[in-house]
């Protein structure tokens, strides 16, 4: 579904990403681990054009996205979930959720898709007319969730879902992306870098260390690497 | 009592300019973050857009507003794409500053090197009639001109709150990053919010060649003011922009009133310091 070959990314004369190559097969939960600073949001924002690659291709169901902006990206099927939620703090819920349907085909299954959001989040019904800006962290953090189901992703990227919430909130969302791997057949990247968390959801996993993937492996065998546990489980 | 009354509807009608003018700074406010220098000589441009279709076609001042805010509209966004666009690119705010500062100077010497520094009226059937009110007595053209005003303000409100562009731009001047996340087109909104706040800026200008003349730097006076009104009523809130500048159009006519009409601009200028200066104080106090 998503092969990334060779990919290379930064910010004027800063270059973060080195080379970096991943794949995500169809109907799969695939982990990017890294430290804080290692370019994790640095791919997400490349892979959804937010930044242009320098060098590299983004392969998407056969079609190179690499040199295409975030408009035409996502009319492609990748949404993402971005770090630090990025929500329009003083529009309602409801206005958030509207501007996740950002082409014909999503404001014409706008009202179904809603009818699913609110299934997953009960509690976001509720606070449909609340400003966005005065809901919990995790209220939130459902928002921007429900903002990207709205947008019909065939590829749904969560950039750090867990950070500054409480464990049983994340729970809630890596179940609601595992269901929908499983029901619907979309795939998830999932960039964390809670280890423990991404690990016990993904089938699969890479580790970026400074721009490089410095590892890769099944969930299981990323869980034993002996690195791994140094570096990041603290074992 | 009665000239108690006849200034405070004075203010009413002239600070339903102020809003006006306020509204389309804040606009430009809430998405580029750029404090637009030449919002008043746009005001300008409008008034002699006015006036070169009223004179060539004969058109009424008021019948021109429509085709004012069109044009004006078009001349906002080219000036946004081709000038103000790559300018935002270098993140320097100097950039900018001279940019919108020079654009004003060029604008209203322009103006005065196209139709010289005399001064110009639209002359109308109407221009000499009053209502009385009461009290109160209404020139009719001013009437008129507010009467659009709170019209444009409502029709502004309502564009921003529910259509789909309006609450694209509002994504913007919330979140840049995300509404790039949405999809939003961050430059075509640039290019709609600029013409949209130098199209009110014309507007404005189109309703005040009812009653005011025009010359080359009429539009500043109503620039400095729109400065004020983003600043007492709060940046990127628009119900803020309209109640500050109806509160500045009372309160200058307050001052005319009560101490002398050539202490206004005085007064309104010193006003808006002490406002800024006991707000610094809040914030400091608060944390």
């Amino acid at each position: 579904m998503l092969k990334v070959e060779g990919l290379r990314a930064g910010y004027g004369a800063v270059n973060i990403l080195w080379d970096v190559a991943f794949h995500v097969d169809d109907g799969e939960i695939v982990a990017i681990l890294g430290s804080n600073g290692a370019g994790k949001t640095t791919m997400v924002r490349t892979i959804t054009g937010m930044i242009r690659a320098s060098a590299g291709s983004v392969n998407f169901n056969g079609e190179e996205l690499a040199r295409h902006n975030s408009r035409y990206i996502l009319d492609k099927g990748i949404v993402q979930v971005p770090e630090g939620r990025q929500l329009f703090t003083e529009m309602t819920v409801l206005e958030n959720l509207e501007m996740g349907a950002f082409n014909k085909q999503r404001k014409e299954h706008f009202a179904e898709n809603l009818r699913m959001v609110y299934q997953w989040f009960p509690k976001l019904e509720e606070r449909a007319k609340q400003a966005a800006g005065t809901l919990s962290g995790g209220e939130q953090q459902m928002v921007a969730v429900a903002r990207a189901l709205i947008g019909m992703p065939k590829l749904l990227i969560l950039d750090e879902p867990s950070l500054g919430l409480a464990p049983n909130i994340v729970d809630d969302i890596l179940n609601v992306a595992s269901t929908l791997v499983r029901q619907n057949g979309i795939s998830v990247l999932l960039v964390e870098q809670d280890i423990t968390k991404a690990l016990a959801c993904a089938n699969r996993g890479y580790v970026i260390e400074n721009g490089h993937i410095a590892l890769d492996g099944t969930s299981a065998e990323l869980a034993a690497n002996d690195h791994v546990k140094k570096a990041y489980l603290g074992i | 009592m009665s000239t108690f009354l006849q200034a405070c509807v004075n203010g009413l009608l002239m600070g339903g300019f102020y809003s006006l003018m306020g509204m389309g700074q804040n606009v430009i406010f809430g998405v580029m973050k750029i404090v637009n220098f030449c919002h008043g000589e746009m005001l300008m441009v409008g008034m002699y857009l006015t006036y070169f279709l009223c004179t060539t076609f004969g058109l009424d001042p008021y019948l021109c507003v429509p085709l004012v805010a069109i044009i004006m509209f078009f001349l906002g966004a080219v000036i946004q794409h081709t000038l103000i666009t790559p300018s935002l690119g270098t993140k320097s705010f100097t950039n900018l500053l001279f940019l919108t500062v020079g654009l004003g100077l060029l604008l209203s010497n322009g103006a005065l090197v196209l139709f010289g520094s005399e001064y110009r009226t639209i002359p109308t059937s109407y221009s000499q009639v009053y209502i009385n009110l009461g009290p109160v007595t209404l020139a009719l053209p001013r009437l008129i001109s507010f009467g659009v005003l709170i019209v444009v303000s409502i029709a502004l409100f309502a564009f921003l709150k529910y259509s789909t562009i309006g609450k694209q731009i509002r994504a913007v001047s919330q979140n840049p990053v995300g509404a790039e996340v949405v999809g939003i087109n961050t430059k075509r909104i640039y290019i709609l919010t600029y013409g949209l706040g130098t199209a009110l800026a014309g507007i404005a200008g189109a309703l005040l060649t009812g009653f005011y003349t025009i010359f080359p730097t009429a539009g500043a006076s109503f620039g400095f003011r729109a400065l004020i009104v983003v600043v007492v009523g709060g940046l990127g809130s628009i119900p803020g922009a309209f109640f500050a500048g109806i509160f500045l159009g009372l309160l200058e006519t307050m001052v005319a009133l009560f101490i002398s009409p050539s202490y206004s601009d005085l007064i309104v200028f010193v006003t808006f310091i002490v406002i800024l200066v006991v707000r610094q104080l809040i914030i400091i106090r608060r944390k």
